[in-house]
């Protein structure tokens, strides 16, 4: 039944960031900086299993119990749902996500109903929901700074790391929807039926983060 | 016209033959422990009125709710919990019923199962409620018989995990906060979001409960959590909620069962729940395979209140990851016929062949003097100008 704990790590972004932090917090990753094309790599010394995946999937592969562990962005858990513990904040990663629009609009003036686009329609739809506006939400998969551009939406909801993106498209923050960064998260049967090995693995990469990795 | 007439609705499955063999020998198993222990079995309907699941006891949220218009334009549901449909049968129909009663049941529950996840819209579900008893013995009744059906399923291969609400409670009762910092609370709690927690009580900088909430997330594992609780914080209900906690995992090792463990921050449904909480785990499954725990103001929701405890099983969570116990299936014998068979010799003979404990299947082909023998039997008999052979 033991079989080694599978962590699911989202690929792109975080990816380099999450690595170094397991790297200080003693696991080898030697293996996990050359991956290659292999989607599972184990950790140097076999304590883990480590899948790369998009970050949706992480979510989905951790709900699921088919991965134990993940680390994923809190962009993601937003949009994406919650029956897992989310057990620590890595402290990587971090960004926000804002509500942006053209330079010089304003979004919030006028009776007109308005339209946005977004990347995350469920962080974005929530939000206005807390404002208890009634807002167009319009789901654009790639560049959503299009979406202003264009003249298909009045604003964007989206991440910002720089704000450089938005500048050079025109568009400036209007407010903050909330601040971003990466989580670990834990499958509830898994932290349930090997306690101790994954407090383990959470205690090192708290104190890894502590140390200022 | 595109017609979605060759698959099912998303969320649903067919079963085929192994698996329904399978899971008929949980069923089996689980339905004689539950009727050994007195259990009677209920049966409600699949569609309920909305309303069942609106009142503040039984709140079920809406978005995970199959819903239906009928002919009065009242509002049904497709069944989304059997428990609280149990709760309106007995608040209503069992009122005058005296003394406990001891019932359980197996149907299905339909839940909203959104894009494309894999989670299942239509789960069937074995449990048991007990109703009209508030002594600590019947808590132990009832988390032994949980014990015992997930042993009857998966071996020693599970994990039973105690909790007591009243330990949250008295906790954030001792804060001064509103209900929604409350259920915020409760939901950080539940998720083991430590960091987030830790921002939402800065707040409280200085109440005796503050600490012991930050703490409450990984007050998880072995009965010592429960003396590190009562360091943490201490009150009566505090107090209280913690003993019981600790008779109830004493009385059930008592009793040899292991594989307990306990969890002070299982607060799921906290207006649900009033007492103890417990869950049950088994490897391979994501999510817990066993759900249950102490209601005491639920059934009031529907008529004169009374204690109740009870739990529910997920049988098709359970039916995937545990090893089967299904009944070996009786060898199967063919008795080949054709159009000139007479019926009362096909009859008799696999009247004789079921008496024999064989399947006994009549096989149609064009002419039972020539056909050849079918695959997949163990033995093969032919009617010949009304004369038995078998081969």
């Amino acid at each position: 039944m033991n079989r080694t704990i599978r962590m699911a790590l989202t690929k792109g972004r975080i990816e380099k960031d999450a690595v170094s932090l397991l790297e200080a917090a003693g696991y080898g990753c030697a293996g996990l900086r050359n991956k290659g094309r292999r989607l599972i790599v184990p950790t140097d010394g076999g304590e883990i299993d480590v899948v790369f995946a998009k970050a949706a999937d992480v979510i989905t592969y951790v709900e699921t119990g088919a991965c134990d562990i993940g680390i994923v962005g809190k962009d993601t858990i937003l949009e994406n749902g919650s029956s897992f513990y989310e057990m620590a904040d890595l402290g990587i990663g971090r960004c926000r996500m804002v509500l942006a629009a053209p330079q010089g609009s304003d979004f919030f003036s006028g009776y007109a109903a308005r339209r946005v686009a977004s990347k995350y329609p469920k962080i974005a739809a929530d939000y206005f929901s807390r404002k208890q506006m009634d807002v167009g939400i319009i789901k654009i998969e790639g560049s959503v700074e299009l979406g202003p551009v264009l003249g298909l939406t009045d604003a964007i909801v989206d991440l910002v790391e720089t704000g450089k993106t938005l500048a050079e498209n025109g568009l400036e923050v209007v407010e903050t929807v909330c601040e971003v960064s990466t989580r670990l998260i834990v499958n509830i049967a898994s932290l349930k039926l090997r306690k101790a090995e994954i407090e383990e693995i959470v205690g090192r990469l708290n104190a890894a983060k502590g140390a200022g990795a | 016209m595109k017609q979605y007439n060759k698959i099912t609705p998303e969320g649903t499955k067919d079963r085929l033959f192994g698996e329904c063999e399978k899971r008929g020998g949980f069923v089996r198993s689980l339905r004689a422990l539950f009727e050994s222990r007195g259990f009677r079995e209920v049966s409600t309907p699949v569609l309920e009125y909305y309303d069942v699941f609106g009142t503040a006891r039984a709140y079920f949220p809406q978005e995970g709710i199959y819903k239906l218009v009928d002919h009065d334009g009242r509002i049904l549901v497709l069944r989304p919990d059997c428990t609280i449909p149990i709760a309106r049968l007995i608040g209503a129909r069992l009122k005058n019923e005296r003394g406990p009663l001891r019932i359980f049941y197996h149907q299905k529950i339909y839940r909203h199962a959104s894009g494309h996840t894999g989670l299942s819209g239509e789960i069937a579900q074995m449990g048991v409620e007990f109703v009209g008893g508030d002594l600590p013995i019947c808590d132990v009744e009832i988390v032994e018989l949980a014990c015992r059906s997930l042993r009857s399923v998966c071996g020693s291969d599970y994990q039973l995990e105690l909790c007591h609400i009243g330990y949250f409670n008295a906790l954030v009762d001792s804060l001064d906060t509103d209900p929604a910092t409350r259920e915020q609370i409760r939901e950080l709690v539940e998720h083991k979001n430590f960091p987030a927690l830790d921002l939402l009580l800065e707040r409280f900088e200085g109440c005796p409960a503050q600490k012991a909430l930050k703490k409450l997330p990984a007050l998880f594992g072995s009965v010592s959590v429960l003396e590190e609780a009562r360091a943490l914080f201490s009150n009566e209900a505090a107090d209280r909620a913690l003993d019981a906690l600790a008779d109830l995992y004493n009385a059930l090792s008592s009793l040899g069962l292991d594989h307990l463990s306990l969890d002070l921050g299982l607060v799921n449904q906290a207006d649900y729940y009033t007492g103890i909480i417990f869950r049950g785990y088994t490897a391979g499954a994501g999510e817990p395979v066993l759900a249950g725990g102490r209601y005491d103001e639920l059934i009031g929701e529907f008529g004169p209140a009374r204690p109740a405890t009870g739990f529910g099983i997920n049988l098709d969570l359970l039916c995937e990851r545990a090893e089967g116990t299904a009944a070996v299936p009786p060898p199967r014998a063919a008795v080949l016929v054709d159009a000139k068979s007479p019926v009362t010799e096909a009859f008799s003979l696999v009247e004789r062949l079921c008496s024999q404990r064989f399947a006994a299947e009549l096989v149609p082909v064009g002419d039972t003097r020539d056909a050849p023998a079918p695959e997949g039997f163990d033995r093969v008999f032919r009617v010949v100008d009304g004369v038995v052979k078998e081969g």
